[in-house]
């Protein structure tokens, strides 16, 4: 898999995540009580032997460079290779935001003529999976294929008004696509990660955007489907995914991954997910201490009563606290006599003495970061 | 050519700690696992680092496989740097000659040629023996305002346990007067805690005296700082108040870990200023599930918590099934209580099996063990004090 280099998109803001994305790209919100979600799709990409991976940031992206660093927790450090995070910057064509994944792709057409890599694989970053690329990469080779997609048949990622289906012959190849439909007529779920050689990407990119055009899905690969100039197929991806671009969405994985067969579907032991390491202490539970049904993070120190919950590295539950399908990021704290339920509390939030603080079911309060009440 | 180090630290990882018996059969002390995350080792190279020391020896010769494979790079502990870093230093054949480490301060003369790559003025001695966060450049500070040629780090013990250790007897300017090594009729109370600074020249030059002379058993305590005493050279005690702990028996191994469930507790392992560094195993937060019972315990990731655990402390990616019972135990990494076992007052070392209702240790008595790797049957018994390797017979 040396021949192979990853490219990430990190455009996505999206307003539905209210004060979670206010100061983070979705590519950097903080998941599964130790990870941000690039961190799975970084760690896909590493797994699968690429070492020079670009990530292309838009919008409040110092969250992402602060944690992906140099890149040494994913090995990505080389001196030929490694991580580049790639920032917007002013050109002639560019002033301002990206439009779409294609003008971004041609802000940064210099790292892609730089990168030696002869095959790609691009990836967007505001779904959750944990995917053996090297398959997919292999797939794509065996085929002879010019771009081949991967999709999944999971049913939670089929929404109206939202993504890319697929229609899929016997044989694999995607004869037909659906972009945003109102009510989605394929099953097969784009993930919005493809395999292509990075000599054809350039290539295509340039001619759309040259013709005003801004979509990946839409304006590429839809119209190269339509006129069969080019062969393109999927690949199923048959693990767990999940679309991060709600609050609902974000609390409902996060909550998902309290089933330990959801766990093992995302956490699998041939394919280890990488982070920034914080080197905190293991978690400490007091003598009253009361843990039912949840995943606690190093550094934690509990000693009030905790449900259904996601704990994040290093937040305290005093004595007493009661805390119930919450999620609370890192460094958090709850003190005596509270009872939060239903809460997304971000870094850093403090709930104070006797606070009570309820949300409904179907929509968690979010805290937002360094709040205190 | 590489740049000057003020100080160099050289660690003495080479002995067997053969009184952690079982646990070492495979790995050096240092490499044994304590804390729920950490290695002995942990200790003094997150010290060095934090005390802004960071060109590090490690001296091995006891399996030094596991030792090797864990420091690697070390950059868990920002050691991987390009002037500096830290070296695992094995013994190696020079000319006609070679030969293992024969003492403490025959593993430091065979590296001479290691430590004036940086030429130093200084060298810290460590040893991988203890759990302690200890500031070595107040220590080091200490040295060079006393204008000493040695320091040697002590700790107050209580008088009755005074003579199990290597004590010095000071002068009240803190200059040590006469060293006695686990003396019947304890002068004073301060023990070495077996870190020392010494100026280099000055260590060097006894290092090759000490060598020269074939009677020597080239220990530090025996021969080296008894000679500088000798010779009227100035050696000053450095008193260090904060916790420490030796953890070459099994039972201190169990205690200090023990301790860290204490309130509060004795080491503070939540200090941002002075963390322990350790390689992490990359694996998602522990699970608690529902019916699971967690009192007054350290759980790390990677575990999944569905029986009782009490006043225990569990590693990376344990696992305790429904209706398991582990009470006052350390389980290693990896290590898995099949469900109805109970295991008391007992250290299940890593990748072991402790198979559905079997019994390991007492409420009392001495600490049961349970090897690497051992898988223990359905429904044994093993009562305190036992420990379990492959030769032993169920």
């Amino acid at each position: 898999m040396k021949d192979v280099m990853g490219l990430i998109y990190t455009g996505e803001n999206d307003a539905r995540l209210r004060e979670l994305t206010v100061t983070r790209a979705i590519a950097a919100m903080p998941v599964a009580g130790r990870y941000r979600v690039i961190d799975f799709l970084v760690s896909s990409m590493v797994n699968g032997g690429m070492k020079n991976i670009g990530v292309i940031t838009q919008k409040n992206y110092h969250s992402l460079m602060d944690h992906l660093g140099s890149g040494k927790e994913w090995d990505l450090h080389g001196k030929h290779n490694g991580l580049h995070i790639l920032p917007p910057f002013l050109t002639r064509e560019n002033v301002g935001l990206y439009p779409g994944l294609l003008d971004a792709l041609r802000s940064n057409n210099n790292f892609l003529i730089r990168s030696k890599q002869e095959t790609l694989v691009l990836s967007n970053s505001n779904i959750i999976y944990n995917a053996r690329l090297d398959e997919l990469v292999q797939y794509y080779r065996d085929t002879n294929a010019d771009i081949t997609l991967l999709y999944t048949k999971d049913p939670s990622m089929k929404r109206d008004e939202y993504g890319t289906y697929l229609a899929i012959d016997k044989s694999g190849n995607v004869t037909d696509m659906e972009v945003l439909p109102t009510h989605p007529g394929y099953d097969n779920i784009f993930m919005e990660v493809l395999v292509i050689k990075r000599e054809l990407l350039r290539d295509l990119v340039d001619k759309a955007v040259s013709h005003g055009l801004h979509s990946m899905d839409k304006d590429i690969i839809l119209r190269l489907v339509q006129d069969k100039s080019a062969k393109i197929n999927a690949y199923e991806y048959k693990g767990k995914c999940w679309q991060i671009d709600s609050v609902q969405s974000y609390f409902k994985f996060n909550m998902d991954i309290l089933d330990p067969e959801m766990r093992k579907g995302l956490f699998r032991d041939e394919l280890p997910v990488f982070t920034k390491v914080r080197d905190e202490m293991p978690a400490c539970y007091g003598d009253n201490a009361t843990v039912i049904n949840s995943l606690v993070a190093d550094g934690c120190q509990i000693d009030g009563i905790v449900e259904n919950s996601v704990l994040f590295r290093g937040v305290k539950i005093a004595p007493e606290a009661h805390v119930k399908n919450c999620i609370i990021m890192q460094d958090g704290q709850v003190h005596e006599g509270a009872y939060i339920e239903n809460c997304i509390l971000d870094k850093q939030a403090v709930i104070k003495r006797n606070a009570r603080l309820i949300g409904p079911d179907a929509y968690p309060i979010v805290i937002g970061k360094d709040v205190v009440i | 050519m590489l740049r000057k180090k003020t100080c160099v630290a050289m660690l003495l990882a080479g002995g067997q700690g053969s009184r952690l018996g079982i646990l070492t059969k495979k790995v050096a002390k240092p490499a044994v696992p304590y804390g729920g995350k950490y290695r002995i080792i942990d200790f003094p190279l997150s010290n060095c680092t934090n005390s802004g020391i960071d060109t590090v020896g490690v001296l091995t010769q006891y399996q030094p496989l596991e030792l090797n494979a864990y420091i690697g790079s070390g950059a868990p502990w920002d050691l991987d740097i390009s002037n500096g870093g830290v070296f695992v230093l094995p013994p190696y054949q020079k000319g006609k000659s070679g030969e293992w480490y024969r003492g403490t301060a025959n593993a430091i003369y065979q590296n001479i040629a290691f430590i004036e790559q940086y030429n130093p003025d200084y060298v810290l001695i460590l040893s991988g023996d203890h759990i302690y966060k200890m500031d070595y450049n107040a220590m080091l500070n200490y040295h060079i305002r006393h204008g000493a040629d040695a320091t040697i780090a002590v700790r107050e013990v209580p008088w009755e346990e005074a003579s199990r250790f290597g004590i010095m007897n000071t002068d009240s300017d803190d200059k040590i007067v006469e060293f006695e090594e686990k003396p019947k009729n304890p002068k004073s109370n301060k023990a070495s805690m077996g870190v020392y600074i010494f100026t280099w020249s000055k260590l060097r030059h006894y290092l090759e005296e000490d060598e020269a002379d074939k009677k020597s058993s080239n220990d530090f305590g025996k021969n080296i700082i008894p000679n500088m005493l000798n010779d009227k050279q100035v050696i000053v005690a450095y008193s260090f108040n904060g916790y420490w702990k030796d953890v070459g028996t099994i039972e201190s191994l169990w205690e200090a870990n023990m301790d860290l469930l204490e309130k509060p507790m004795p080491i503070d392992m939540h200090d941002k200023r002075w963390r322990i560094f350790a390689k992490n195993p990359g694996m998602a937060p522990h699970y608690i599930a529902k019916g699971a019972t967690v009192k007054d315990s350290l759980i790390t990731e990677g575990c999944e918590v569905y029986g009782n655990v009490n006043h225990s402390v569990l590693f990376a990616g344990v696992i305790i099934e429904e209706g398991a019972k582990v009470e006052s135990s350390v389980i290693m990494p990896g290590s898995v209580i099949k469900r109805g076992a109970v295991v008391r007052r007992a250290i299940v070392a890593e990748n072991a099996v402790v198979g559905p209702g079997a019994f390991v240790g007492e409420e009392t008595g001495n600490i049961a063990v349970i090897g690497t790797g051992i898988t223990l049957p359905a429904g044994v018994s093993i009562p305190a004090g036992q420990q379990v390797d492959e030769e032993y017979t169920f």
